[in-house]
């Protein structure tokens, strides 16, 4: 009797999701970078618009990514599926905080890998940065799903706050999240 | 205790040189500089300095006034890049006139002034210490919203402090200057 092998290409959901790593991001990651950055189901809440050429892409990751203090890719196996970052606010008063970013590939939504990544992120980053007390998380009012992100990750939502946030030249309402050293 | 029928006449305008002696007396004392990031400073040439250096080329540092003397301060700082739409507000007062409403009226006459001043401004945000009741009644008095307890949020003179956030926008209605 013949064997039928059913197929199904690209399906995320026969992967295990579980193999959840950080490392850093270079130039050899681009192709992995375009995934994401010119979906704009995944640009919707970000400051920047969806990317349109590869040069563009590495000029990016380049002058942006690569100096940056704290950005990771967010990888299965050894894949970049999106990047998690941690940002320092001006001035040393502010030292004591850290802003967290972090951007998805569409496909991979809804499995927990964002809030995996950011626990990651929590463990490390207070070893790594001793003079942090917390880390802040800015969501846009409507971007319930990363709203839950940090919810699941253990962050309190301190409150929101009004037109904080110029994206794409609107002024958004951004719900603030803090989570604290220890 | 204030006449409510003929509250003191208060003004704000443009810091001076000459105003060195009165600043002197608010800036020197502790009470009025404990819960901003402004040091106390006793020593003349050290205001005199401030004056001319930081507070008369300030983007929008006003000198609150009684019979054209200065009592307090008023400033206004408009974010720059990303945070072009936002300015903070902050306000010092002495102490001999605190308690009359005063500092309220001066923040309602720089929010009838500073969306015009700054017409890229749409949020005006203040953050009064948790323990600073005082600043927080000016604040709700003068029509701004408190949007949260921000914990451990940054250092002020080396402490680190827990701060409510307000916010008052462009959009929002500004009470009559004349109501207490």
């Amino acid at each position: 009797m013949e064997e039928i092998t059913i197929q199904s290409d690209n399906k995320p959901s026969d992967e295990d999701f579980s193999n959840i790593s950080l490392r850093l991001l270079d130039l050899s990651d681009v192709d992995d970078f375009m995934e994401w950055a010119t979906d704009s189901q995944v640009a919707q809440f970000c400051s920047w618009d969806t990317f349109t050429s590869k040069e563009q892409a590495m000029a990016y990751i380049a002058d942006f990514i690569v100096p940056h203090p704290w950005f990771r890719a967010i990888c299965l196996g050894d894949r970049a599926i999106g990047t998690i970052s941690v940002s320092q606010n001006p001035g040393v008063e502010n030292s004591c905080r850290g802003e967290i970013g972090y951007v998805l590939g569409s496909k991979y939504w809804g499995k927990g890998i964002a809030t995996r990544a950011v626990k990651m992120v929590a463990a490390d980053i207070f070893l790594e940065w001793p003079h942090l007390e917390k880390l802040e998380g800015l969501v846009d009012v409507d971007n319930k799903g990363s709203q839950r992100v940090l919810e699941k990750a253990g962050f309190v939502r301190e409150g929101v706050l009004r037109k904080y946030f110029l994206q794409k030249g609107r002024a958004r309402d951004m719900v603030i999240f803090s989570l604290f050293v220890n | 205790m204030e006449d409510p029928s003929s509250p003191t006449t208060i003004t704000l305008r443009p810091f001076r040189t000459t105003d060195v002696d009165d600043f002197i007396s608010w800036v020197g004392d502790d009470r009025v500089t404990r819960w901003i990031r402004w040091s106390t400073i006793t020593s003349k040439e050290e205001v005199l300095t401030f004056i001319k250096e930081v507070c008369i080329p300030h983007p929008w540092r006003r000198s609150i006034c009684v019979d054209d003397r200065s009592i307090g301060f008023i400033s206004i700082f408009p974010g720059s890049g990303d945070d072009r739409c936002k300015a903070d507000i902050g306000y010092g007062l002495a102490v001999k006139y605190w308690g009359q409403g005063i500092t309220t009226r001066a923040v309602k006459m720089a929010l009838s002034q500073v969306f015009k001043d700054f017409p890229g401004i749409i949020r005006l945000q203040a953050f009064a210490d948790v323990e600073n009741k005082a600043s927080q009644r000016v604040l709700e008095k003068a029509g701004f919203l408190k949007e949260g307890h921000l914990r451990k949020y940054t250092y002020i003179k080396g402490d680190l402090k827990d701060l409510f956030v307000y916010s008052f926008l462009s959009t929002d209605t500004i009470p009559h200057p004349l109501d207490p």
